[in-house]
């Protein structure tokens, strides 16, 4: 065997090896099935970023009142213009300079302007970019670490354009859940109620005259917790989810699944000192502004004692709020843009038929070959086994999903497999009719066909990392298969081949089978 | 084995002919496209509902389209699915925009669709219901082991998982028999505590206004960008007229099997897209080896005329054409006959694509490069 036939030889032995680690033992876990084969959920939903900047805005006028009180500046009040400007209302004028002073110190994000007595403020233009940047990876953590509790293996969950996250959870086949899950805000409070529950806002405001009081607010019962009816409760909140210290499902007296929580200390000695005070009036347990249950408040709740929140929970929608509550509260809103939800009975039947088809056309390509190019023919089909091979091993090292579309692409590139090789051996014989050795003849043949098998997999290749790029979805599948097996192709249909040819065919051969 | 000897056809004789049926083709097309029937865009590129649904026994589109009137969706596409008779595939139609921003939107289709499911599956079941019997046909994984394990300490998983085996076949079990896998009493269990609903949803896809509209933006995007990386590395390997014959020839691949989606009245989704880009490499393959062998025999040849360098190609690559072609169209065919209803649109596109790929070769990318020479290089037309 000559010297470099050695090395080619070791070469190939190892490219194939190699391949056959990545992808062995070939099961669920090394080559990944897409959503279309294996069922699940895929859901694209956008982050509503306004809320960032909303939410911002309203504590900057909270920081800025506080501010004012303890500086002694005098103003009429403090309003919210719009998303990210506030105006500050009332005899600024001959404060200004001290005003300006603690804007400078305290509110860098923000830039004021004074006219007469009124001083304008506006959030930065980079600040705001930076909020709403930072509320999207938020939102982003918070939806992981709920899917992450909830337990689904090997989700995707990916943020994509500016505000927009994609969602893949391969096998869930509770959506109705998961999308509840991913989309609650999860802004739990505690406050005191005022009045209610009522039929009606009318009649819940008719002991303050139809008005509604400026240090309270109209919220709804939720239906799914039982609660009917509308409520007037403080605005400021006694404890809020952020005052949580640990939360677990438990069950209450009459053995119903219910959420015990307990608080830090210092929203627990807040906790008992309001409770104390308030003994014989209801607390609104209040998750993202739906009363969840008002209890009526039966002694002082020491700081170490925590609660329970009841309200006709089914033993999931209490783990639920579990979960939610401990991956904490989304920084912002989010709607869903795209929701598909594929069963595992459609891709199974895709997969039953497409393998049937796929094996018979490969089956139908491979006897061809035999019969119609001999002894060649079974190089062709040596080569297009281990394309195939490598395909797989690299698809599982990349850990690319098999899709639908990316069949479509192996389809493809055993198709220009295929041509390679037809290319090569239609050579070989035209330069066999022409009086070549056989040698030559496959030195020739291989080396004339290289640049029109190189040129057409190379353009293919091309164009499939365009698509990879601009591409979506699907189309990003077939673009990743279609890219491994070219690169695959140029491999076996020209490396291993020719070094079979080399090594299966004696130099002194009067003849080919091809 | 040999196919035949080198025959010695002047298919460029016969370019001006061939174009001018491939321009009709491709008029009518584009005329159906833009003034008459238009493309039906599937749920990627257009928006609303697509539900998949498996019965437990054989229905038919007048049955369901029948059910759908009941609720006012008689407009919605019905169409069967797969073998049995009992898949179907729905289309909401009633999706024209209705509401003000895309969140509402995107809840008014996931509205129709709950509505669809409600009016397919009626009063079925609600007898059971109403005994406490659970649905074991759309029960989920998790709740399905409680309910086992509940009975059965330590087994529930394993029977769980062997129940939806036997469910994901079809999707729906049809009568307890097919669980005779399970043990009789794990059997008997089920049939005490959960009935057979007669209906299963497959899949539930619904695209919102926005992502509709993202996703045909990008698809665009993606095949432009991509011919025009083409059209830069055949423009430099070869010349400027072949990437430029290359471009004209995708074009024609394109548009041809837009119009025949167009015509046959399929629907273009994200699959079809990767359908369309497989022709396309074909065409572009096959467009390259004919280019190659006239690049290699304009150095044999000197002197002769390019359309006879190029008739001389055509002929010496005719027994790998019709062999590689006649190879991927008898496996693209296996995929039309076997595979399933997923992959028959596909594979429909495919069939028509082998054929379509090698035409636009000969008859768009030869005589592109041939008129561009003629009109551009005038003092060497056709020689060099």
């Amino acid at each position: 065997m000559k010297k470099n036939l050695q090395w080619k030889v070791v070469l190939a032995v190892a490219v194939v090896a190699v391949s056959i680690f990545l992808a062995y033992p070939f099961n669920d876990a090394k080559i990944k099935r897409g959503l279309d084969l294996k069922g699940g959920i895929h859901l694209v939903l956008k982050v509503r970023t306004d809320d960032a900047i909303n939410i911002e805005t309203d504590q900057e006028i909270a920081r800025l009142e506080e501010l004012f009180k303890k500086n002694s500046i005098t103003y009429a009040k403090v309003t919210k213009e719009g998303l990210g400007r506030i105006a500050v209302q009332g005899a600024l004028a001959d404060q200004e300079g001290k005003t300006r002073d603690l804007f400078d110190e305290y509110s860098r994000d923000w830039d004021y302007s004074f006219v007469g007595d009124r001083a304008n403020l506006t959030l930065k233009q980079l600040a705001v970019q930076a909020l709403r940047d930072q509320s999207v990876v938020q939102a982003k953590e918070t939806i992981d670490n709920r899917i992450n509790t909830y337990g689904v293996s090997e989700p995707i969950i990916q943020r994509q354009g500016n505000d927009q996250i994609v969602v893949e959870l391969p096998g869930v086949d509770d959506p109705d859940r998961v999308k509840e899950l991913i989309k609650v805000t999860a802004v739990l409070e505690w406050k005191m109620v005022k009045a209610g529950p009522a039929p009606d806002e009318a009649t819940l405001l008719q002991a303050t005259n139809g008005q509604v009081p400026d240090d309270a607010e109209v919220l709804k019962g939720d239906p799914k917790r039982g609660q009917g009816g509308f409520y007037l409760v403080d605005k400021v909140a006694i404890v809020t989810g952020k005052d949580l210290r640990t939360i677990r499902r438990t069950t209450d007296e009459w053995n119903n699944p219910a959420v015990a929580f307990s608080l830090n200390s210092d929203g627990g000695a807040r906790f008992e000192q309001v409770t104390g005070a308030n003994i014989g009036k209801q607390i609104a347990i209040i998750l993202d502004k739906k009363v969840q249950s008002a209890p009526v408040v039966e002694a002082r709740i020491s700081r170490a004692q925590g609660g329970v929140i009841q309200g006709r929970f089914t033993p999931e929608a209490a783990d639920d709020l579990v979960t939610v509550l401990k991956a904490g509260a989304l920084p912002a809103g989010i709607d869903y843009l795209e929701e598909r939800t594929i069963g595992p009975a459609l891709g199974a039947d895709s997969i039953r038929q497409g393998l049937i088809a796929g094996l018979v056309a490969i089956v139908a390509v491979m006897i061809f070959m035999v019969v119609f190019y001999k002894l060649a023919g079974f190089n062709a089909v040596f080569a297009l086994i281990l394309n195939v091979v490598i395909l797989f091993g690299f698809l599982a090292y990349f850990k690319a999903a098999l899709t639908l579309p990316g069949i479509a692409g192996i389809i493809l590139s055993i198709g220009m497999a295929v041509d390679a090789n037809v290319l090569i051996f239609e050579r070989i014989k035209e330069e066999l009719a022409v009086g070549k050795g056989v040698a030559s003849a496959i030195s020739q043949g291989f080396s004339r066909a290289f640049s029109a098998i190189f040129d057409s997999n190379l353009t293919t290749i091309i164009s499939a990392v365009f698509l990879f790029q601009f591409g979506t979805g699907p189309i990003r599948g077939y673009a990743v298969t279609l890219t491994i097996s070219l690169v695959a192709n140029l491999f076996t249909a020209v490396f291993i081949s020719h070094l079979l040819f080399d090594l299966t065919v004696k130099k002194s051969a009067k003849k080919l089978s091809v | 084995m040999q196919l035949f000897k080198t025959p010695n056809i002047r298919f460029l004789k016969y370019k001006y002919v061939a174009l001018g049926i491939a321009f009709a083709i491709v008029l009518a097309g584009v005329l159906n496209i833009a003034v008459f029937k238009g493309l039906k865009l599937g749920v990627d590129f257009g928006e609303g509902t697509l539900l998949r649904v498996v019965f437990k026994s054989p229905s038919n589109e007048g049955h369901i389209r029948d059910l759908l009137q009941t609720v006012g969706l008689g407009k919605s596409q019905v169409q069967k699915s797969g073998t049995s008779g009992r898949e179907f595939q729905i289309r909401a139609v009633e999706s024209v925009r209705t509401k003000p921003n895309d969140q509402d939107q995107l809840e008014a289709h996931e509205a129709l669709a709950d509505k669809i499911i409600e009016a397919l599956r009626g009063d079925d079941g609600a007898a059971e219901r109403a005994r406490g019997l659970i649905d074991l046909n759309t029960l989920d994984e998790k709740s399905l082991t409680a309910l086992l394990e509940s009975s059965f300490p330590g087994s529930g998983p394993e029977s769980a998982r062997a129940i939806l085996a036997q469910r994901n076949k079809t999707g729906i079990i049809a009568s307890f028999q097919e669980l005779s896998g399970l043990k009789p009493e794990v059997r008997t269990y089920l049939q005490d505590k959960t009935y057979l609903g007669g209906m299963t949803v497959l899949s539930r896809e619904t695209v919102g206004p926005q992502v509709g509209s993202d996703l045909r933006r990008k698809a665009v995007q993606a095949t432009i960008w991509s011919l025009l990386g083409m059209l830069v590395y055949i423009a430099l390997r070869f010349k400027l007229e072949y990437g430029v014959a290359a471009i004209f020839t995708l074009a024609q691949d394109v548009l041809i099997t837009m119009s025949i989606y167009s015509f046959t009245n399929r629907e273009i989704n994200l699959p079809i897209i990767a359908g369309i880009l497989t022709i396309v490499g074909f065409s572009i393959n096959d467009t390259i080896v004919i280019f190659d062998r006239v690049r290699e025999n304009q150095k044999l040849l000197r002197g002769k005329p390019l359309e006879e360098v190029m008739n001389v190609s055509l002929n010496q690559c005719l027994g790998r054409t019709i062999i590689t072609s006649g190879t991927v169209f008898l496996t693209v065919m296996a995929l039309f006959l076997f595979a399933g209803d997923v992959i028959n649109d596909f594979a429909f596109l495919m069939l028509l694509g082998t054929i379509e790929g090698v035409y636009s070769t000969i008859y768009m990318s030869c005589p592109v490069v041939l008129f561009w020479q003629r009109w551009f290089k005038p003092k060497n037309a056709g020689r060099r």
